[in-house]
């Protein structure tokens, strides 16, 4: 049965559609829509029991947040769709524009933006706080991935790998001024991954990942990041609940409160808004951040492979796409999705778990916030593109 | 799978551009199952242990202090209670930001009526255990609490707890006998020693009298609750309750209102006292020039027991000045404090003393029947009674050559002057004439002899000692001074710690025991243990063992009619009243008889006549009591005070009864006022009126609610018109 979804052909529709091959609106993957779809409609019972507490507090409406999100989701189908509808080939050609307009963005919010936490992330309009940083991760890519499909060389040159440095260097270093580490990290990671399937060599990847967190760990001791981020770091590899350093005693105790909450869960878990952390607000931005908790209180094991399952089969339709696209276009957009989906996520659990030091990302399609929902249904849109135009 | 189909626009994805989406596919594969390790681990292997710590961060322990024990008199009547009051706690937790508790203290402020830099000292203060709620008002009204109560959205992390607070109906009455409670002492001793046996910092323990030394019964075991709250700090519910048990009850062997009528009488003689002229200081027959010519004594202090002497029980025991031991719990300002009990080097002032176990004192006179017990049962005095002595007012020392007493050794002593400004002159005396008349001639002979006749020896220090001077009575209550009995090693030791001269402390002498003998020098002693010894006289040689506590009772004593508990419905758990004899002394009865028949003699007379009367130091005052209802023997003592001068001696009396029925020992030492016929006297014959039961004693009442606005220590007390007569007496015996 589970075998049969996963590989089922993408290009069978839904059985009574009867259109052209070539209709692209017949080769939509409704599989990957299914899987996003209900990583969505878990994240709206995972952020209504994570937010419930404090609105019944605060004597507040309990569902304000699930309204906005699904308010959120509302406005990404529409994007996503836009993003269907277009040709990625044809997106391409607007791909400088996107960058460049991120790019402003990006320094526009480092100079204006609000400050939250110690970090400028974002623009508040409103209610409403948009976060560049997001938006970047899929202008970067689009332009990255268009300036590399234009190689016809199996190897990428030198030259090649260093302007696509470039690219991407841009944004990195305005993401990781704000500071945002995090979403720096997933920058890297995806540009790593495109890179790698158009052909750099290994040794490059591996020179520049390696460069890179050597000249973190740099900014790190010289004092170029700020105080919070070093304290990430310091807060994950030495977990010292007693630490002088008020934000490290934050930090792990976060980290202690959500790791207990997900442990408290075990094979089962305690039941929706059932979970005593969740519901004593033990777990500071569980929505956000940490959203991966409250899955793993509520719904123990089982809920959490569910959600890990979910992101399997996204990430295995996405690579699915990647292999059967006619262009190079096509599999460099697929790759840097799937590379972003699946550090995100894994970055962001690995958090909740304790593997992974506290960055600030959120779970894709499942943790509060438009700014993401926005820029993750923009990939899948783009993914989807590729893949509803492959037999042109 | 499908395979990349060739030819189409513009560059085609190369089967080794496939082949590389593999190695991401591969990571992705490693990273998601490093993810289901870690959930394994997690959720499946460490979930119990998580579970615990989950628990243990998200309760709250609440400490619930015990009822303490009560404490009543011998009939009952409930002299420390406990009230129930409501403390406003927060949480630690709930404003351990900095932020969060300025907006707590700035919404509490003016609900409990504190500043808001009060409420953060109450937060730092170390007082207070680090792990338990912050106490940040004590005694809140009722509608304050349901208020906070109902409002717990609005004050996270409040808490309102039941406390009690101590009460002491009839306070100042026995208050230096019930003693107080108060925060442990700043000293690392002390809080280590309270701290392991589970006190929290701030606890109030006893800090004086039986609510000291029972501290431990009186006490209680406290409770805990331990609730599951949420991250704001509010109780989601109850997971362990653990009741306090109160502390056990504890009887006194004092009766209030023999307590309060002591306490009268001792008031109002000082008063009476400080109303009374001292006899002029005289310069040839003239009046000094260097001193005032009217001079009243001072009378600032004194103390009275009254022991039954065949039991060891107190059943009174004032002292002057007392206080009022509500002042400890009233929640006053130290600066107001300070200002009450002021920090005073002047012994006269002392408040938190109790004089009658504390007062280090010259005996005077009162000390010569253990001089002439000593001198009866080592058969100083040749043939006892039979012994006569021609009293010419002087007695000069017949062991020291007279060059030297020429030279600069004191060889020459006196009797107190009588009325014609010379020493008296008693005629021949016997041991018993000696006492009621109070001989110092008669006295210095003993003290020279049993000294020098037997090789300098300390025969007199050994045979008081018997009696319980110099050792502790061991009474059960705090802060005992021994008392001092002179010796070499006495006087080695006072000149080692500068007390006394270097050159004093060289040797002892016969004129050290010639001092020692009429209770002078360097002798030092407490009522109690006066009366401990006076004791020993009346019940024919046993050193009892004072007691002011008569029995533990279970926790919760029920309440009976009018103020008291109903000692029916109680259950003793440890009884105290048998008895404890310290040292049966082996008193021979030939050796007591003469010392009872010359102390009797002083209270009943008749003196002796030599050129004229002399009355007994007691015949006068005591005329006027009844006798034949209760009769007693005493003695009276004048302590000399500073520089002789008269309004400096301190006056005792120490008396018991003769009647095996009624077997009261009294003494009473009243400090700077005159001779001890005039002050101390008067005090212990209005108590053994009242034993007779010729006065009428007042009921005790509760006292009025403190006035905390008062600078009044303690509310006076003193005798009712009809009760003051007692007081006096008839004629002028002037000597003691």
């Amino acid at each position: 049965m589970a075998r049969s979804i996963l590989t089922r052909r993408p290009d069978s529709g839904l059985g009574n559609i009867k259109r052209g091959i070539t209709d692209p609106r017949r080769s939509i993957d409704w599989i990957l829509l299914s899987a996003v779809g209900l990583l969505t409609i878990i994240g709206f019972f995972m952020i209504y029991s994570a937010t419930r507490p404090r609105m019944i507090d605060n004597g507040l409406d309990p569902f304000q947040f699930v309204q906005r999100q699904i308010v959120f989701v509302m406005i990404a189908l529409i994007l996503m769709g836009v993003v269907m509808w277009m040709d990625y080939v044809q997106l391409r050609g607007s791909a400088e524009l996107l960058y460049a307009a991120t790019i402003v963005l990006l320094i526009l919010v480092y100079l204006l933006g609000a400050v939250k936490g110690g970090a400028k992330l974002s623009f508040d309009i409103g209610p409403i706080a948009i976060q560049p940083s997001e938006l970047s991760k899929v202008s970067t890519l689009l332009f990255l991935c268009g300036y590399l499909a234009n190689e016809e060389l199996e190897e990428l040159p030198w030259e090649r790998f260093i302007q696509s440095l470039v690219i991407v260097g841009v944004p990195f270093a305005l993401v990781l001024i704000q500071p945002d580490l995090g979403s720096a990290s997933v920058v890297v990671a995806s540009a790593m991954g495109v890179l790698l399937v158009a052909g750099a060599r290994t040794r490059y990847i591996i020179g520049v990942t390696a460069l890179t967190v050597v000249s973190a760990a740099a900014a790190t001791v010289t004092g170029l990041v700020k105080k919070y981020q070093i304290s990430r770091i310091t807060g994950f590899l030495d977990p010292n609940p007693n630490s002088e350093s008020e934000a490290v005693r934050n930090l792990v105790n976060q980290v202690n409160q959500a790791k207990r909450a997900v442990a408290s869960g075990g094979f089962f878990g305690k039941g929706y808004l059932n979970g005593p952390s969740t519901n004593g607000r033990f777990i500071p931005v569980q929505s956000t951040d940490f959203v991966f908790s409250a899955v793993g209180e509520q719904f123990g094991m089982l809920g959490a492979l569910v959600v890990l399952g979910l992101f399997g089969v996204v990430l295995y339709r996405i690579y699915r796409i990647a292999r059967l696209s006619v262009d190079k276009l096509g599999v460099l957009i697929c790759t840097g999705v799937f590379t972003m989906i699946l550090w995100q996520a894994f970055q962001n659990i690995g958090m909740t778990l304790g593997i992974m030091p506290v960055s600030g990302v959120p779970l894709p399609f499942v943790s509060y916030g438009g700014s993401h929902m926005v820029a993750f249904a923009l990939m899948i849109g783009l993914v989807q593109s590729v893949h509803m135009r492959r037999f042109r | 799978m499908g395979s990349a189909r060739a030819g189409g626009y513009p560059i085609m994805a190369t089967g080794r551009t496939i082949s590389r989406i593999s190695v991401l596919g591969t990571v992705a594969l490693l990273l998601g199952s490093l993810l289901c390790v870690r959930l394994w681990f997690l959720q499946g292997v460490g979930s119990t242990d998580a579970e615990i710590k989950v628990l243990a961060v998200r309760t709250r322990t609440v400490n619930l202090s015990p009822e303490r024990g009560r404490i009543f008199d011998i009939k009952g009547r409930i002299v420390a209670d406990n009230e129930r009051i409501l403390t406003v706690t927060i949480d630690r937790g709930v404003i351990a930001r900095p932020l969060a508790r300025v907006q707590m203290w700035n919404r509490l402020s003016g609900v409990l009526n504190m500043t808001v830099a009060q409420l953060e000292d109450k937060y730092v203060s170390k007082r207070y255990d680090q792990l338990q709620p912050v106490p940040l008002k004590e005694d809140v009204a009722e509608d304050l609490g349901v208020y906070l109560r109902e409002r717990n959205e609005d004050y996270p992390g409040i808490d309102v707890r039941e406390d009690w607070r101590r009460e002491y109906p009839y306070s100042p009455m026995a208050s230096h006998v019930i003693g107080f409670l108060g925060a442990i002492k700043d000293n690392a001793n002390e809080q280590t020693y309270y701290k392991n046996l589970g006190y929290n910092p701030d606890a109030r323990v006893g800090q004086f009298g039986v609510e000291q030394t029972y501290e431990a019964l009186l006490r209680g075991t406290p409770g805990m609750v331990k609730y599951e709250v949420d991250s704001r700090g509010r109780i989601l519910r109850q997971l362990l309750r653990k009741d306090p048990v109160p502390g056990f009850d504890v009887q006194l062997t004092i009766d209030l209102e023999l307590q309060q009528f002591a306490e009268q009488s001792l008031q109002t003689e000082l008063m009476l006292r400080r109303r009374t002229e001292a006899p002029t200081v005289l310069l040839n027959g003239e009046p000094d020039p260097q001193y005032p010519l009217i001079n009243y004594y001072k009378a600032p202090a004194g103390s009275t027991v009254v022991m039954n002497h065949n039991t060891g029980e107190i059943a009174a025991m004032a002292s002057y000045p007392n206080f009022d031991n509500r002042w400890f719990n009233a929640g006053i300002s130290s600066e107001k404090f300070g200002q009450l009990f002021p920090k005073t080097d002047d012994p006269d002032q002392s408040i938190l003393v109790n004089r009658a176990i504390s007062g280090r004192y010259n005996l005077g006179s009162t000390f010569k029947p253990f001089v002439a017990y000593a001198a009866l049962n080592t058969g100083q005095l040749a043939g006892g009674t039979n012994y006569y002595l021609r009293d010419q007012g002087t007695y000069k020392l017949q062991s020291i050559p007279k060059e030297r007493c020429q030279l600069n050794v004191k060889c020459v002593f006196k009797n107190a002057n009588c009325g014609n400004g010379a020493p008296c002159k008693y005629g021949r005396v016997n041991v018993v004439a000696a006492l009621a008349i109070s001989s110092d001639v008669f006295f210095y002979k003993i003290g020279e002899e049993i000294f020098s006749q037997r090789g300098n020896r300390p025969v007199l220090e050994e045979q008081v000692r018997q009696f319980g001077f110099g050792s502790p009575t061991e009474i059960d209550l705090p802060y005992e001074f021994i008392g001092t009995v002179p010796s070499r090693a006495l006087k080695q030791r006072l000149a080692a710690s500068g007390a006394i001269a270097k050159d004093e402390g060289r040797g002892y002498y016969v004129g050290d025991n010639v001092q020692f003998s009429i209770g002078q020098g360097l002798l030092s002693a407490t009522p109690l243990q006066l009366t401990v010894a006076y004791a020993t006289l009346a019940n024919g040689g046993k050193v009892m063992k004072p007691r002011v506590v008569r029995a533990i009772w279970a926790p919760g004593t029920p309440n009976g009619k009018s103020g008291r508990v109903n000692l029916e419905a109680g259950t003793t758990i440890q009884d105290f009243s048998a008895p404890v004899v310290t040292r049966d002394i082996g008193a021979r009865p030939e050796v007591l008889d003469p010392i009872i028949r010359g102390l009797t003699r002083v209270v009943n007379g008749p003196g002796v006549t030599s050129d004229f009367y002399h009355s007994t130091t007691g015949e006068n005052l005591f005329r006027s009591y009844p006798k034949r209802t209760l009769p007693i023997a005493g003695k009276t003592g004048t302590a000399q005070g500073a520089g002789n001068l008269p309004w400096n001696d301190s006056s005792v009396f120490g008396a018991f009864s003769k009647d095996p029925k009624n077997p009261y020992t009294t003494v009473a030492y009243v400090e700077k006022a005159g001779f001890g016929s005039r002050a101390a006297a008067p005090v212990v014959k209005c108590l053994f009126t009242a034993l007779a039961g010729k006065v009428r004693i007042e009921p005790a009442v509760p006292s009025d609610p403190l006035d905390t606005a008062s600078f009044n220590v303690a509310p006076a007390q003193s005798l009712t018109r009809n009760n003051v007569m007692c007081l006096v007496g008839t004629g002028s015996s002037v000597r003691d």
